[in-house]
């Protein structure tokens, strides 16, 4: 049992949790708040939303494809989860507002899995397609009415409450993910299916696995995630809105690819991306607290902090793939 | 022919090599004299390859040094020795598959005009280089894509000569190759020999280096065992330093055939596009039955429609008696159909070879090792190493990729993998290409094992003794027909080869006669 779990602790997640604790230190430095319980869990708490969604999205980068509808898909959530009152009507919209909004997610996730597994269209460009018919729709959805985008009272203590004192319910929802996602790449079919895809496709299909089908299953738990990190992120807003989803898109993939899932699929640990998830959600905090574009500003290198900070985790985020070396090249 | 009186034009002596605490080479000498051809024997993992790797600059030795022309030499890289005159070709095709043929004939030396590549020049090397093989059938601007197996092992073949190499190693470079072309690329090689190239040939195949070769040198585990002059050991003789133990035959015997069962596999006037032509088979339990002919004319596509994979195809399949309708492989894998299909390309088809040894083999069979799609470890655990144990396979790397084993023993990952799946029909795509004697001996067995047991098994292959040694029965393709059925005593080289060529029978007829003429005279 004990070397099951340290055969998940490979080189690459060994770095992220180096970098994550290095991180802390740095910033301990400059501000020893960084090492407080109440920080530390407040982080926990704001990564376990990138969390949920990096787990469906990692799916599909295991088995060499990728998810670039993700930023609708997450707006998709949140609104139809707010707005299902209005289109189910008040009594069932309120009580199936989570199940509808994460269907509806899935149901994105479904069509993009149609279109790469069946329709065999390269899932970078079928899945962009598709983060623009989401768009549209959900631009549609709020053009055409005034929606309703309050979220419910169980979305807000969903995001927000303490269902085990000191662990908000997010942290709790995404452990309870981690841990099914983990047992099923770890000790289900399914699991190996979509390892051994992502690694030489046509020796799975030759050895009589319905590879179309594993593609499907993997997009529309992506989608699915996406849609449930959309309801999450409404009701810690309490209130859902259109790009909410945006700025998932470079962490998500970056957490997954800093937490050592290969790029082009096959290889990977989920506690990898559990690593580079804290890690990516402590980098964007600390830029904003410590505010380093005063020092640099005193240099004479002025811009304005959203551009500083966006500049400097996308140069952190290259510099810590460069950190991990290449792949070694196997024949 | 052995030009032992003059001095070497290569000399390596005392190459050592080894790969972590793996020799792979020990205290080696090796000599090639100009306007010979050398050939180099031994199982796989025996130091043949890890000697031409280490002659083409490829890997550095650990000790030892390299004459070339009597003046010591050193590679640092490949290019340094191509410098050298030293060319090599591997088994596995170097070739850019998206280029044109003149383009990766001339890919580390275009020729060039004003700085831009000068194509009508290229043209003009790579046209030569293809009619200095033989191949001039191949069109200098095809894509090499476009190209079936066998041409592009002679554009790689031409790529190689168009340097004007001193010295050409040819690695199991004509185990893709159909016979006519084996045919031409020894023609090629024998000009070549009398021009005074130093040829270094390695090959599983016996006959061909009966044919071609005028000094041998045999290796095993990483040290030469003897060098001689050819045509002066028995085959036996040669198999048993190789293998370094006694030798019997290298086909078991074939067990007696039971004609009264039923057939398992009853396949009527099966089709696909025009590229199988109302083909009719049936196997019965416990029969081995071959797929004879010239590369490409319908085997593979055969068993690959069979299994599953092409769409389209018409005519009817009866398993056990029932008729039924194969649509995917996982469908001729289910429990009704009791199919595998052991493929062509075990690198690509075969494995997922970053993957460790023991995912590879449990892969096709891990529904039956799973309840509710979770995998029960421990009963998977018992059958792999069943599965190690019955095939022999060097067990000291199971838990790693099973990329780092010898390509012999990923075939027996292959074919473990499937008998995982307890199949009934089992299909071999040429299952046998460019493995070392001793595995190949094991598969025999075992496929003599798996019929003794009641399997039906429908084998493709290229090499005809082993169709002759394996099969009770050989159907020989021709343009995506079956054209003959060979049995019993009418199962010989010379009926395969006729048949192959789709000569009408009565050509067998006035062979023999001639051959009666000739020995009555």
């Amino acid at each position: 049992m004990v070397d099951v779990v340290l055969r998940q602790f490979d080189r690459a997640t060994l770095i992220a949790f180096g970098c994550i604790v290095l991180l802390l230190l740095i910033g301990a430095l400059a501000e020893p708040a960084f090492l407080s319980p109440k920080y530390l869990i407040q982080q926990i708490h704001v990564a376990s939303f990138l969390g949920v969604v990096a787990t469906g999205v990692m799916l599909i980068i295991l088995l060499g494809h990728i998810d670039l509808s993700i930023p609708w898909t997450i707006a998709v959530g949140g609104m139809m989860a707010t707005g299902a009152a209005g289109i189910l009507g008040p009594e069932l919209g309120v009580t199936f507002a989570i199940p509808f909004g994460i269907l509806c997610g899935a149901a994105i996730g479904a069509i993009n899995g149609l279109g790469v597994a069946y329709l065999r269209a390269p899932a970078m460009i079928f899945t962009l397609g598709m983060n623009a018919v989401a768009q549209g729709l959900m631009v549609y959805h709020t053009g055409g009415f005034a929606p309703q985008n309050r979220a419910t009272e169980f979305m807000r203590e969903l995001a927000v409450g303490h269902l085990i004192p000191g662990v908000p319910n997010p942290v709790l929802i995404w452990i309870v993910l981690g841990a099914v996602t983990m047992f099923m790449l770890n000790r289900t079919t399914l699991g190996r299916q979509i390892y051994a895809i992502g690694n030489q496709e046509r020796a799975v299909f030759l050895s009589g696995v319905d590879t179309r089908r594993v593609i499907l299953i993997c997009f529309v738990i992506s989608g699915a995630c996406a849609a449930a990190t959309g309801v999450l992120l409404a009701g810690w807003a309490n209130r859902s809105y259109q790009a909410m989803g945006d700025p998932y898109l470079l962490p998500t993939i970056a957490a997954i690819i800093l937490g050592g899932t290969n790029v082009l699929g096959g290889r990977g640990k989920y506690i990898g991306t559990v690593a580079g998830v804290i890690l990516i959600t402590i980098l964007q905090s600390m830029l904003s607290v410590v505010q380093p574009q005063r020092y640099f500003a005193q240099l004479g290198l002025d811009m304005p902090a959203d551009v500083f900070r966006q500049i400097v985790f996308g140069l952190v985020i290259v510099a810590m793939l460069l950190l991990y070396g290449r792949q070694k090249l196997v024949r | 022919m052995t030009a032992s009186g003059s001095a070497p034009l290569l000399r390596m002596s005392g190459i050592t090599k080894h790969y972590g605490g793996v020799r792979a080479l020990e205290n080696v000498h090796f000599e090639a004299t100009r306007g010979t051809i050398h050939a180099l024997l031994g199982e796989n993992g025996a130091g043949k390859s890890t000697l031409i790797k280490v002659l083409s600059g490829v890997v550095q030795p650990d000790a030892g040094t390299i004459e070339l022309d009597g003046s010591p030499v050193q590679f640092a890289n490949p290019t340094e020795a191509n410098d050298a005159g030293i060319a090599c070709i591997f088994q596995e095709l170097s070739l850019l598959p998206d280029l044109t043929v003149a383009d990766n004939i001339c890919i580390t030396r275009p020729p060039r005009r004003f700085g831009l590549i000068d194509f009508r020049a290229q043209r003009r090397i790579a046209e030569e280089a293809l009619a200095r093989v033989g191949g001039e059938g191949i069109h200098p601007s095809a894509t090499v894509r476009e190209l079936p197996l066998s041409r592009r092992q002679m554009v790689e073949i031409a790529k190689a000569l168009a340097r004007n190499p001193k010295i050409l190693i040819l690695d199991e470079a004509t185990s893709a190759l159909t016979a006519a072309d084996v045919e031409k690329v020894f023609v090629m090689l024998h000009k070549l020999r009398e021009e005074g190239m130093a040829i270094i040939y390695i090959s599983h195949r016996m006959h061909e280096i009966a044919e071609l070769a005028d000094v041998c040198t045999v290796y095993r585990n990483g040290r030469k065992v003897e060098t001689f002059d050819a045509g002066t050991r028995s085959d036996n003789a040669i198999v048993e330093m190789m293998i370094g133990r006694e030798y019997e035959s290298v086909f078991p015997p074939k067990a007696a055939k039971n004609d009264d069962v039923a057939p398992v596999l009853k396949v009527r006037d099966f089709s696909w596009q025009g590229e199988l032509n109302g083909i009719d088979l049936d196997i019965r339990p416990g029969e081995i039955v071959g797929l004879g002919g010239l590369d490409g004319q319908g085997q593979r596509q055969l068993l690959l429609g069979l299994f599953g994979t092409l769409i389209g195809t018409t005519g009817t399949v009866e398993i056990a008696g029932n008729p039924v309708k194969l649509s995917s492989p996982k469908r001729a894998k289910s429990d009704a159909i009791g199919m595998a299909l052991i493929p062509e390309d075990r690198k690509a088809e075969g494995l997922m070879l970053p993957m460790t040894v023991r995912e590879n083999l449990s892969f096709a069979a891990v529904e039956k090792v799973s309840r509710g799609g979770v995998v029960d470890l421990k009963a998977e655990e018992a059958a792999i190493d069943e599965m190690v144990e019955l095939l022999k396979i060097k067990a000291d790397g199971i838990d790693g990729p099973v990329a780092s084993l010898s390509g012999g023993n990923q075939q027996k990952v292959v074919i473990g993998k499937w008998l995982m799946t307890k199949p009934r029909i089992i299909l071999l795509n040429d299952p046998t290409r460019g493995i070392d004697v001793g595995t190949k001996q094991e598969i025999y067995q075992l496929l003599q094992r798996l019929a003794a047991e009641g399997a039906a098994i429908l084998f493709y292959s290229t090499d005809y003794d082993e169709l002759i040694g394996c099969c009770d029965r050989v159907l020989v393709m021709y343009s995506g027909a079956v054209v003959r059925t060979l049995s019993g005593q009418q199962l010989t080289e010379t009926n395969l080869v006729s048949a192959a060529l789709n000569l009408p029978a009565g050509t067998d007829q006035a062979a023999l006669a001639a051959q009666a003429r000739e020995a009555a005279t």
